[in-house]
């Protein structure tokens, strides 16, 4: 550390980011790839000495919270200053540039890195109305990530909105918000991220995994990496045990919430949603929404918004009682209608029968059966 | 109530194989049916069940959580029963086409114009235009046409169930996984599941209710016949065209 070999060492010097934190942060990222604690070696060598790649970053329909969520970040991390030293060529955000001057930086990737640069994209595609719903400079969102997703070595949808069409694709859909795989289909590489926001911990996996193999990450049917998206919330919560063992929150507030128990009752999503927000936590690790007592709403799933509501209901409700009904209430009751309905029938059927054979005698023979067809009646 | 002319007063040899008025004891459901049968309505009611406690968990147990494991024990019954009635419903299935005759797929698909003729004749029973249904040895095809649909209602139970379980398995039930999609995700999945549950128990309902006035107007021993196999059927019952 004394003499710092490359730029990157110089870089971290200058923030203060020790190397013993960063070999640290290397063999994090080497646990949360999934890859044994000698990786890290690996991926300290190719953080500090594999070429960068060029970064652009595009917004669409959403509300930069992705980017947020990297801007937020409490000190100067390792993942900052990696982030930083990928040259993020174009972005919206944080760029100097405004205007055509902008505008030139992005084209002027497009065009003398083709095939090499990396596109991240940030919010959904809005379709409807020829793309009118959103331009930039002139263009629709859609010409843009045609042009910027097409030409690029690999696009990583950051966060729900980019991979699946998020909020603004929920029901309605007023705009017709598509996520890149829908609105840009046919692209080489496409890494999904999804979350709302992306947690910057999962990106910054991502791009270290693939400066230091050279290739993308093992992904899912969704285009998610495994390492962040192979196991539920649930199977890796830190209130498993109380699911378990039958420890609920039933209220908001009362005596098992105050304990930190289960809280599958309230509508928690865990069960049925893919992230690893129970290992990694956000913000540094500081908590995740579990850990602060509120259940996962599955915010990195397909459509979340109109799937996972009501976020406080275990099950949405069934069509024409409304969303928050409650299944089993009408099914109970289904149920029991059922059951008088088919009572009745029954009853109706036998008392008329009763009644027509003279219910007052003994019936004579045996009770039933079907008139023979006409040929076997001799 | 019509006995054919001819059979009134005639003495039948009472045997194993006849009865009173020429009435013969058919031997129609073989140990498999009837067997399936039971194993699948009470593997449905441990399913349901536990099903209702994992969808709401309305017992909460008091004490330390770790000498508590309710969920844990319930979920691992609702396991077990849910292997029991999917190998019942698979060797059910095959059954269709391997079994004894009345056993078959033809008693559960109306093929057949007489078949067909009858899903009508049942259905006029039903709505009081008919005051007897059509005799039939086996399922009548009405009742047969509807089994059907509650083995395709089995068949997206087991679907959904193993894609669930799939979640969070570790092994070679992971292979379920690619169902999650076709569902829509988990989310929905967990839906389905429990929105026909509640079908199948509004079969049930329906079920107890149709077999009891079947079994009582027809006289042929339907219910009974669940149990030993035999119904007990009229003179002439070889007759009819199929």
């Amino acid at each position: 550390m004394d003499d710092p070999s490359s730029d990157f060492g110089r870089e971290l010097l200058a923030r203060g980011v020790s190397r013993r934190e960063f070999l640290g942060f290397c063999t994090s990222l080497a646990v949360m790839i999934g890859l044994p604690r000698s990786a890290s070696a690996a991926i300290a060598e190719a953080i500090e000495n594999n070429p960068k790649p060029t970064l652009v970053w595009l917004n669409f329909q959403d509300c930069a919270g992705n980017t947020e969520s990297f801007l937020r970040a409490s000190k100067p991390t390792a993942a900052e200053v990696i982030l930083d030293l990928i040259s993020i060529d174009y972005h919206e955000v944080i760029m100097a540039a405004a205007g055509h001057q902008a505008e030139a930086n992005l084209r002027s990737v497009v065009e003398s890195q083709s095939g090499q640069y990396i596109a991240v994209v940030e919010g959904s595609i809005p379709t409807g109305a020829g793309g009118a719903y959103m331009t930039v400079g002139g263009r629709s969102a859609l010409q843009i990530a045609n042009e910027v997703c097409g030409n690029a070595l690999a696009t990583i949808a950051a966060g729900t909105c980019a991979s699946f069409g998020g909020i603004p694709a929920a029901s309605p859909n007023p705009t017709g918000a598509l996520g890149i795989s829908d609105a840009v289909p046919g692209i080489k590489t496409l890494i999904n991220l999804s979350a709302c926001p992306v947690n910057a911990q999962n990106l910054t996996a991502t791009l270290v995994y693939f400066l230091t193999y050279s290739k993308w990450p093992p992904l899912d049917h969704l285009n998610r990496p495994l390492f962040a998206y192979g196991k539920s919330i649930h199977d890796n919560c830190e209130r498993r045990a109380h699911y378990d063992s039958g420890q609920y929150v039933e209220q908001w507030g009362d005596e098992a919430h105050r304990d930190g128990q289960c809280l599958y009752k309230m509508g928690c999503k865990g069960p049925v949603s893919f992230q690893n927000c129970p290992n990694i936590g956000w913000n540094d690790n500081t908590s995740w929404p579990v850990a602060c007592g509120h259940g996962c709403i599955g915010c990195a799933e397909p459509d979340f918004w109109d799937k996972m509501t009501p976020f406080y209901e275990h099950l949405p409700g069934f069509p024409g009682f409304g969303r928050g009904s409650d299944i089993d209430k009408i099914g109970f009751w289904g149920t029991l209608g059922v059951t008088g309905a088919f009572a009745a029938h029954t009853l109706t059927h036998l008392g008329k029968r009763l009644v027509q054979n003279g219910g007052d005698k003994a019936q004579e023979g045996p009770p039933a059966s079907t008139p023979l067809d006409e040929g076997d009646e001799k | 109530m019509t006995v054919p002319a001819e059979n009134v007063g005639v003495q039948p040899d009472v045997g194993r194989e006849q009865t009173r008025d020429g009435y013969e004891r058919v031997y129609v459901w073989d140990l498999i049916v009837r067997a399936s049968h039971w194993i699948i309505m009470l593997s449905i009611f441990t399913l349901a069940g536990t099903g209702i406690y994992i969808g709401d968990p309305f017992l909460i147990p008091s004490g330390a959580t770790n000498e508590q494991f309710v969920m844990g024990n319930v979920k691992v019954v609702h396991s077990y029963a849910a292997i029991v009635f999917t190998l019942t419903v698979a060797v059910r299935i095959g059954w269709m086409f391997v079994g004894s005759y009345y056993a078959r797929w033809r008693e559960f698909v109306p093929t057949t114009a007489r078949r067909i003729r009858d899903v009508f004749g049942m259905l006029k029973f039903y709505l009081f235009l008919a005051k007897k249904p059509p005799l039939n040895v086996g399922h009548n095809p009405l009742a047969g046409s509807i089994y059907l649909l509650v083995f395709a209602l089995y068949l997206l139970m087991i679907a959904t169930g193993f894609a669930l379980y799939s979640v969070s398995a570790d092994g070679y039930m992971e292979m379920w996984n690619f169902l999650l999609p076709l569902f829509g995700g988990a989310q929905m999945a967990r839906w389905i599941h429990h929105v026909a549950m509640w079908f199948i128990l509004g079969f049930f309902a329906h079920h107890i209710w149709s077999a009891m006035l079947v079994s009582k107007v027809e006289g042929m021993g339907l219910i009974d016949s669940m149990f030993s196999g035999y119904k007990f059927l009229p003179p002439g019952w070889r007759n009819r065209d199929d």
